[in-house]
This record gives structure tokens, C-alpha cells and sequence, in this order.
């Protein structure tokens, strides 16, 4: 069975590539897609939602005509709009619905010549998949910087620096960027950048819905950091945004309802991109069954996201409605019911989880294969675990709910089952374990972040056995134990196989070299940091700490002040990674094509990749692991060469 | 496999083990129980645990071993061995957890069914239907029924806990009060958002959802007082929303509640209102939990001190009855300096007249 290949023109479209078109002068640069034309749509969509509220206002005699936060509501999805018209979003589907020409594809809107090229509707997958990590890790330091605030304030019992609305909103907005501005994205991002080198197509399936998808996610987060600056503050019941409370919470709840909307919509356009892009695209002979893991976590991942996220865009709007149109959802004096509100929120947000740690899952596996030079340990089971994941990922969302009301029957089967994934995961880890077995370990950057990843998040999967079981949960639930057990997740999971993934795939991304010392450095103070860090909470939450609290009771205050001065220090770890990205970036050392001696196809191309990656199809003729195999290869070149491509990076 | 490294292996994880072992055992992970439940908790507790430790010993093992010994030189070009897989490990390493975690699945479901048992509901399915939430329910007394537990009716409210007891005279309280060794069902209400009830050394949680009436069951063992924690998110006052748990002699008990219900019951009954009602009033709707105010005993620090209404009064430049009335009924209309806006339920503008103004002669009168 061989993937068939769409659209696959690499060696006419190199050969006839043009150079970019001459700019509009004058007029026309107002016309022309771009930051100018936006520069004006948006003033422009303005207006028109503002006049949209007065003139409905107007017609219904509703008093006062002017009204700001109706006003602010209804901008929250124009303005975005415009935006996205005006930088030129929408220009091909705007043209093929009213029936005007349609400019064919001349790829003008491939590669990037120089910086700006980054900062314009770009349909080229690999600028796209920098886009969105240097985005996503904007977002990351933003929301970090958050996170110190809170425990600047909570390195002391009682109220020293902001008062309890400003805390509310610090650990609700600092949630709601690094789950949906950094850990999802940044995810996307580099599968953005390595499926389509991996599986040897030229392209993701879609260029233009992904350039869309990726044009959302500024908007969702400039959404959720200025709501800071709304009457009211930000957004504070959560990221979880339970109702009631949400419903009557100041206006920057709105910036967080509209905020995930975006952003749930840029991730499931990259899902839809990735599912036909890795059934339809695939190079010949690349069975489903020779995909590198990574391929597969991005598949898994992209059908819960497809299946999972308007769950939490309905949960919003619901929420949403109740404020605005006075709906009755979860009013439960007009027969609202409250629970329904979690029900609905956390079918996403469970699954949500699987979102952020499946990929993680898949570069794990790239990467410990690789720099343990030995094949995948048990590479079907690795597959099936993960489809596994997915389909158990559905069934536990009620473990989030065992103190909150619902049916009580609900509670034991929602035990066996989150108990149950335990398995599927529990094969991943003791299959990368045994990888290592008698392998060549080579401890570069990506390894130790691999390792890293692979032993912290033993410690959050078993710290989930505790949650799972009832009546532990029952004690622990709303506590620090939760917070301690989503940080070992998502930070010693999900960001430690970012990390792994980002240093990886560096050379290939920038054609340069990372600095391996300061590489190392950021791992270790990383480590210790993190675990400083997040440790002692677990103790916290056991003897009696709830989470969300700005004052907390005195006898846990010395152990407060500990974990924020270990949080500074993981913060400041924060420093050495931007600084060894940024400076290797520009000055580090030329990657050569392969620096790992990978199988996989992304690496037998030149780094970084030719604009349409391949010049010529790659056929895959067997495994991707097949380290230490006499001869073994994954994808063979016309004539068994690797040729290299023209440098397109700046 | 060498024996030397099986050795190598054994004795890591031996040490992994016992330094985690260690860490269990040497720091006092769980608050003393004060409950029976709490007991109950504590054994799934260890036991998982126990497991926890197994598991963690193994992983750790492995990877130090893996580390120390299959690190490649630098100039190492060689791969490892081409192993593809061992079906008969990958057997074992999904029959044994899958082993495991159905053993915790069965401790922790016997223990739930335990944890939530009435003595007049011995089986588990009693149990269960004693423990479901209704929905619009109201909180009933028990009775004369002898064999049916103590209810206590738990209100939950922005930012403050009020505890009543049906069987004694619907006496009330902002802080629990409980006879050791017998077995309570709190029935939970919210009036406003939803709030969490937890008290650490009882080791029981419930939330409190408005237009639900949730239950919990506990049974002190130990004398003491304990803190009681609302663990759900519920707005600006959160962090405040604290109160106490006292568990105390059956007869300690019983005179306590003759205590706190004289005044309550006056105040409930007709549209006239006597203002010596006035204190009970202050206690039934749970101010003391909050605010100081020595003619009724209260000394809450959450909110401002109210042995000194008129001077506030005077700051705010209202005569002091208006000031007070406003106060109770619009909380935010003004803020002494240092507290915050939105801290104070509104709830009380929905007080009937008579009460109100009672309440407004007691705090002004007592001055």
C-alpha cells in the first residue's frame, strides 16, 4: 500500500520557481494583502461591529444605545476578522465565492528570502512551523512570567503584592496561555515543520487553511494577555471557567470565552491539515506501518482534537450566552443545571491532555531511538498504545468530577477506566526503556530532555494512579497535590519533549548548530529547578493547601517561601535557552544535513530543506528505527544520492 | 544478560526503592485523621503507595544502569544491537500493571462504598442512594429514627459556611460543630456559585452546587478543632472562606446546640421580630463567621471589625443607621480601607424587612 502523492510537482515547481513578484506601489499597496491593508481593515471591522450594536440597539429602543462591553463583545470577533482579512487570510476563498478569478498557485507564497517573509501569510509549511514555535514560545515566557508573579505573592502568607482579583486572574491567564498558546501550538508547530519532511511530501495538504490556522493563534493570545487591561481585570475563575462563577465575572471573561474560540479553531484546521496530509501524502511505500512514531502521535492527536475541541467552544459559548443573551444553561434558578457545564468542558479537557502529551510521546521516540542507536523496542505495540490512549482518552473525563455532585454509579467506572490507561502508557514507557537496553546512548541536549521527560513523567503517571483512586481523590482533589500532579505532566512531559523536539530539530530548522554546553546547562538547571519546584507541592496539597488561594495558612509558609525561590531559578533556567536559541540562530556553527545519523526522511535532505523539501520523490522501502541493521534503510533517493538543495534561509 | 549486571541492576533498584521508601515513611505526608474515613483513605493511601515506590524503583534502576553503562564514547560510531522486540516482556509489562492497577480499582471501590455507609444503610446500595445528590432537594431532619444519622444542613456562600441542625432545634452556626464517634451526613447547599467542602484531617470533600443537595459522610474519632476549607474557586474571597470544624463530647455537644438555638427560632417565626433576636439573627446568617463584634462573641478577622461602626461610619460621612442598613444590603457601596470590594456576600439584600431591621437595631444599638 503506498500513500498517494497529490499534487507532487517538486521538480517542475523548483525549476520554474519565481522570484517574488515585484511589491504594489502606491494605491495598490492599500489594496495589496499585507500589514497595511490590515492596518486599515481593522478600524474598518471596527466600525462595522460597533454600528452593528447600535443599529440592532437602535432598532429594539435598547437603553443606552452605546454600550461598551456589548460593544467589546461583538469586536472580539470583528476585529479579529479584519485582521485576518487585511493581512490577506481570506483572499483566495473571497475571490472563489464571488466568483472572481482565482490566482492559480504560483508559490510566490513558499519559503522565506528574508525576516519579513515570516511576518505575512506564508503558505510554506516549514516557515509556518517557525512561526508558530517562535509564537508559541513568546506566549511560553509571557506565561511564565505570570507564573512568577503568583508566587511572588505566595511566598508569603497573607496579601503582599496584588489583591485577590489580580491573583485570580494571574493563575487563570497563566493556565489558559500555556495550554492553549504554548503546549497545544508548540506541538503543532514542529509537527507543522517535520510530518511533511517525514512522510516526503512537499507539503502540508492545505497550505492556505494552514497559514490560516496559524494567523489564529496571535489573535487568541493578544485576546487572553489584554484582558488584563478590561474594566474588571482578567479573566479569574480558571482556566476551567466553571460556571456559575463565570457566568458572573467581570468582562474579561469574555476575552477568555472568545480567546479559546480562536484558538480552538486554529487546532482543529492544523488536525484536519494533518489527518489528509498523512493519509493521502504519504511518499511511496510509506505504509501506515513504516511511519515514524512521531507520525502516528500527530495522527492520534489530531483526531482528538477534531473529535475533542468543539466540545470546549460549545462549553464557552454556553457560558457566553448565559452572560450575554441571559440564556438559562447553568442558571439553576431558571432550571439551569451547573454540572452540565463540567460534563461538557472537561469531555474536551481530559482528552485535552492526550492533546498535549501524545506528540510529546512521539518525539520522545524519534529521539531516544535515534541517539540510543537501536531500533523502537516493540514499534507496533508503541502504535497501538497510542491509538490505545485515544480511544480510552474519551471514556474518563468524569475522574475530574468525583467530589463535584454528579450520579455517584458514574464514579467507580470512571475510576477503571483512568485507572486503565495506565497500561497503554505504562507499555510506552517500559518499551522506551528498553530501547535504551544495551543501546549507544549518545547524551546530547535532546537526550537529556528525552530522559528527562521520560523519568519525570513516571513520577506525574504515578502521582495519577493516586487521583485516579476515589478516595484518594476525594482528599486530594482542589489541592496542591493536583497542582504538584499537572505540572510533573504537563511541564516534566509536555515541555520536556518540546525542549527534546526544539534542540532536535534545531539543525534542521535553522541550518545551524545549537550551543550543546549552554544546551546542557538548560537541561540540568531545568531539571533541578522543576523539581525543586513542584516537589514539595505534592506534600502541600496532602496536609491541607488548597490551590487557587493568594493567602494560605501560616504553618505552610516556609515551604511556600522554598518553592518560590526554586521557581526563580527555573525561571531564570528560561534565560539560557532563549539566549543559546537566539545566538546559535544567527552565529551558530552550519548544520551539516544529518548531524544525528537518522533514518528518517527529514534528515536526507540538506538543512534546512529545499523549498518544496524533496527534488525528487523519496521511495520508502523499509522501517524507520532499523539502527544497527546491516544496510537497512528507510527512504532510498532515484539513484541513491542526497542531493542539496538551494539554501533558502536568510 | 551477565550476572554481574543483573547484580548491578537488583542492588539499584534496592536502593531506589528504600530512598523512596524513605521518603514515604520519614516525612509526615498525611494530616493526623480525625475520622474514621480518613482512616480508610489513609489505607488506599499506602497501599498504592507501596505499589508506587515497586514501580518507580524499577524505572529508576533502569535508567541510571542504562546510563552508566550503555553511554557511548564520543567517537563511537557503532549502533547498538538491532532488537525489534521481545513479545513474551511486552506480554508481561501489560498483564502486570493491568494486575495492579484492578487491585487498586477493588481497595479503592470497597473503601468508597465504606466511606460512604450509614449505619441504617448497611448495604452498599443503600449507601449509594444515601449518598446521591437531588436535584431542588431540601435538607431533612433525621427524625425520630434513632438508627438514621446526625444531619447537619451545610449552606455555602460567597465568602462564608453556615452549619444547622435539624435535629436540635435547627440550633445554628458559622462553625461545625460535631460529637465524636457519631456518624454525620452533611447535606450541602449553595446559594450563589459552586464551593467545596473539606476539612484535611477528615479526609472527606464535597462541593457544594447551587440547586443541588450534596452529602457527605463523616465520623469523628479524635477531640480537636480542624480548619474547614472551601477548595473550589468561587470568586474574590476564595482564599477567606474558612471556618472551623470542632469535634467535642456528646454532651459538650447537645448543651452547645441548647445554646444557639433560643434566639434562631424567635427570629423565624411571624413578621414582628424582637430585638433580642437581633444576636441570634447575627449568628444564623453566619456574620460572626466573618467580622468581630464582642456583644455577640464574634471574633472573625475576615472581615472589618464592627465594635467600631460608628467610626467607620463616620469616615464614610453617613449618619450611622443608614450606614448600616446600606452595608448589609450593598456591600460595595463603601469599603473600608485595607478590604476589598466584593468580598461580602450580596446575598443579604434578600433579608425580609423585619430581619433586617432587627439586625440594623442590634449592630447600632449595641454601640
Amino acid at each position: 500500500m503506498s500513500g498517494a502523492v497529490i499534487g507532487f510537482h517538486a521538480d517542475e515547481a523548483q525549476a520554474e520557481h519565481p522570484p517574488p513578484a515585484a511589491p504594489p506601489h502606491g494605491f495598490h499597496r492599500l489594496l495589496a494583502p499585507g500589514w497595511l491593508r490590515a492596518a486599515w481593515f481593522v478600524p474598518l471591522f471596527f466600525g462595522i461591529g460597533a454600528g452593528l450594536v447600535v443599529l440592532i440597539r437602535w432598532l429594539e429602543g435598547w437603553h443606552p444605545i452605546w454600550n461598551g462591553s456589548v460593544i467589546t463583545t461583538v469586536e472580539l470577533t470583528t476585529v479579529p476578522l479584519g485582521f485576518l482579512a487585511g493581512i490577506g487570510g481570506f483572499d483566495y476563498w473571497v475571490r472563489y465565492a464571488t466568483g472572481a478569478p482565482t490566482q492559480a498557485e504560483d508559490h510566490s507564497g513558499h519559503g522565506a528570502r528574508s525576516w519579513r517573509d515570516y511576518f505575512r501569510i506564508n503558505t510554506d509549511h516549514k516557515v509556518i512551523g517557525i512561526q508558530y514555535l517562535v509564537t508559541t514560545i513568546v506566549f511560553f515566557v509571557i506565561a511564565g512570567l505570570l507564573a512568577m508573579f503568583m508566587r511572588a505573592e505566595l511566598a508569603r502568607p497573607g496579601m503582599q503584592f496584588v489583591d485577590n482579583q489580580t491573583f485570580n486572574g494571574l493563575f487563570s491567564v497563566h493556565a489558559a496561555l500555556m495550554i492553549f498558546l504554548f503546549v497545544i501550538p508548540a506541538f503543532a508547530g514542529i509537527g507543522n515543520y517535520v510530518i511533511p519532511l517525514m512522510i516526503g511530501a512537499p507539503d502540508m495538504a492545505f497550505p492556505r487553511l494552514n497559514a490560516l490556522s496559524f494567523w489564529l493563534l496571535p489573535i487568541a493570545g493578544i485576546m487572553m494577555v489584554s484582558s488584563f487591561l478590561v474594566p474588571g481585570g482578567a479573566f479569574a475563575a480558571g482556566w476551567t471557567g466553571y460556571a456559575p462563577l463565570s457566568v458572573h465575572q467581570p468582562l474579561g471573561t469574555v476575552f477568555f470565552n472568545m480567546g479559546v474560540q480562536w484558538a480552538g479553531a486554529s487546532s482543529i484546521m492544523t488536525a484536519l491539515n494533518f489527518l489528509v496530509t498523512i493519509i493521502t501524502m504519504r511518499a511511496p511505500g510509506m505504509t501506515f506501518w513504516r511511519m515514524p512514531l512521531l507520525v502516528w502521535a500527530n495522527f492520534t492527536t489530531s483526531l482528538l482534537v477534531v473529535i475533542a475541541t468543539p466540545f470546549i467552544a460549545g462549553s464557552q459559548f454556553f457560558v457566553m450566552f448565559d452572560r450575554v443573551m441571559h440564556t438559562h444553561f447553568f442558571d439553576f434558578t431558571a432550571g439551569g443545571y451547573p454540572l452540565g457545564y463540567q460534563h461538557i468542558f472537561w469531555f474536551y479537557s481530559h482528552p485535552a491532555v492526550y492533546i498535549m502529551m501524545l506528540p510529546g510521546f512521539g518525539i520522545a521516540s524519534e529521539v531516544i531511538s535515534v541517539m540510543a542507536r537501536k531500533p523502537i523496542f516493540g514499534y507496533r505495540l508503541m502504535a497501538l498504545s497510542l491509538m490505545a490512549i485515544l480511544v480510552l482518552g474519551f471514556s474518563v473525563w468524569a475522574h475530574h468530577m468525583f467530589v463535584a455532585g454528579m450520579a455517584p454509579w458514574l464514579r467507580v467506572p470512571m475510576m477503571v477506566t483512568s485507572l486503565v490507561i495506565a497500561v497503554p502508557t505504562g507499555i510506552k514507557v517500559f518499551s522506551w526503556l528498553a530501547t535504551l537496553w544495551e543501546g549507544r546512548i549518545h547524551f546530547e541536549t535532546p537526550m537529556l530532555f528525552a530522559l528527562g521527560f521520560v523519568s519525570m513523567f513516571v513520577i506525574g503517571g504515578l502521582s495519577g494512579i493516586y487521583l485516579a483512586a476515589v478516595p484518594i481523590d476525594i482528599h486530594t482533589s482542589d489541592t496542591y497535590f493536583v497542582v504538584a500532579h499537572i505540572h510533573y505532566v504537563l511541564f516534566g512531559g509536555s515541555l520536556f519533549t518540546i525542549f527534546a523536539g526544539i534542540y532536535f530539530w534545531f539543525p534542521k530548522m535553522t541550518g545551524r548548530m545549537y550551543n550543546e554546553a549552554l544546551g546542557k546547562l538548560h537541561f540540568w538547571l531545568t531539571f533541578v529547578g522543576f523539581n525543586l519546584t513542584f516537589f514539595p507541592m505534592h506534600y502541600l496539597g496532602i496536609q491541607g493547601m488548597p490551590r487557587r488561594v493568594a493567602d494560605y495558612a501560616p504553618r505552610f509558609a516556609d515551604l511556600n517561601l522554598f518553592i518560590s525561590i526554586a521557581s526563580f531559578g527555573l525561571g531564570a533556567s528560561t534565560v539560557v535557552f532563549l539566549y543559546n536559541m537566539i545566538t546559535s540562530w544567527r552565529f551558530g556553527a552550519k548544520a551539516p544535513a544529518n548531524p544525528w545519523r537518522s533514518l528518517t526522511l527529514e534528515w536526507q535532505v540538506s538543512s534546512p530543506p529545499p523549498v518544496f523539501n524533496f527534488d525528487e520523490v523519496p521511495q520508502v522501502v523499509g522501517n524507520p528505527y532499523e539502527y544497527g541493521v546491516p544496510g537497512a534503510r528507510h527512504g532510498v533517493f532515484n539513484g541513491d544520492r542526497v542531493t542539496e538543495g538551494e539554501e533558502v534561509h536568510a | 544478560m551477565r550476572r554481574g549486571s543483573i547484580v548491578q541492576l537488583v542492588v539499584l533498584g534496592v536502593l531506589f526503592g528504600a530512598g523512596a521508601a524513605a521518603v514515604a515513611l520519614l516525612i509526615p505526608w498525611l494530616p493526623d485523621p480525625a475520622s474514621e474515613q480518613a482512616d480508610r483513605i489513609d489505607f488506599v493511601f499506602w497501599f498504592v503507595t507501596a505499589i508506587c515506590i515497586a514501580i518507580f524503583a524499577l524505572v529508576a534502576a533502569v535508567i541510571v544502569y542504562a546510563v552508566f553503562n550503555f553511554r557511548a564514547r564520543p567517537d563511537d560510531d557503532e549502533d547498538g544491537p538491532p532488537v525489534h522486540g521481545n513479545t513474551g516482556l511486552e506480554i508481561v509489562w501489560t498483564a502486570v500493571p493491568a494486575a495492579l492497577v484492578t487491585a487498586i480499582a477493588i481497595v479503592s471501590a470497597v473503601v468508597l462504598a465504606k466511606n460512604e455507609q450509614l449505619p441504617s444503610a448497611p448495604s452498599a446500595s443503600a449507601a449509594r442512594s444515601a449518598q446521591k445528590s437531588t436535584v431542588n432537594g431540601l435538607c431533612k431532619s433525621k427524625g425520630n429514627d434513632p438508627l438514621k444519622p446526625l444531619v447537619v444542613c451545610v449552606t455555602a456562600q460567597q465568602f462564608a459556611w453556615l452549619f444547622k441542625y435539624p435535629d436540635y432545634g435547627n440550633a445554628t452556626s458559622s462553625t461545625l460543630r460535631l460529637p465524636i464517634h457519631t456518624t454525620v451526613q452533611l447535606q450541602l447547599q449553595a446559594l450563589d456559585v459552586i464551593h467545596s467542602f473539606w476539612v484535611p484531617q477528615f479526609g472527606q470533600k464535597q462541593d457544594a452546587v447551587p440547586g443541588l443537595l450534596t452529602k457527605l459522610v463523616i465520623t469523628p474519632k479524635r477531640l480537636g478543632t480542624f480548619p474547614v476549607i472551601c477548595t473550589e474557586l468561587c470568586g474574590l474571597g476564595h482564599a477567606l472562606m474558612r471556618s472551623e470544624a470542632i469535634v467535642m463530647d456528646e454532651n459538650k455537644f447537645v448543651s452547645w446546640t441548647k445554646s444557639q438555638q433560643g434566639g434562631a427560632t424567635g427570629a423565624t417565626g411571624g413578621g414582628g421580630v424582637a430585638p433580642q433576636a437581633g444576636k441570634a439573627l447575627f449568628i444564623s446568617n453566619g456574620c460572626d463567621g466573618c467580622h468581630t463584634f464582642k456583644p455577640a462573641g464574634a471574633e472573625g478577622t475576615v472581615g472589618p471589625d464592627l465594635d467600631k461602626l460608628a467610626d467607620f461610619a463616620r469616615q464614610a460621612g453617613q449618619p450611622l443607621e443608614p450606614f448600616i442598613r446600606e452595608s448589609i444590603v450593598n456591600p460595595d457601596a463603601y469599603v473600608e480601607p485595607g478590604y476589598q470590594k466584593g468580598v461580602m456576600p450580596g446575598t443579604f439584600a434578600s433579608l425580609p424587612q423585619a430581619q433586617l431591621e432587627a439586625l440594623v437595631k442590634y449592630l447600632e444599638g449595641s454601640k
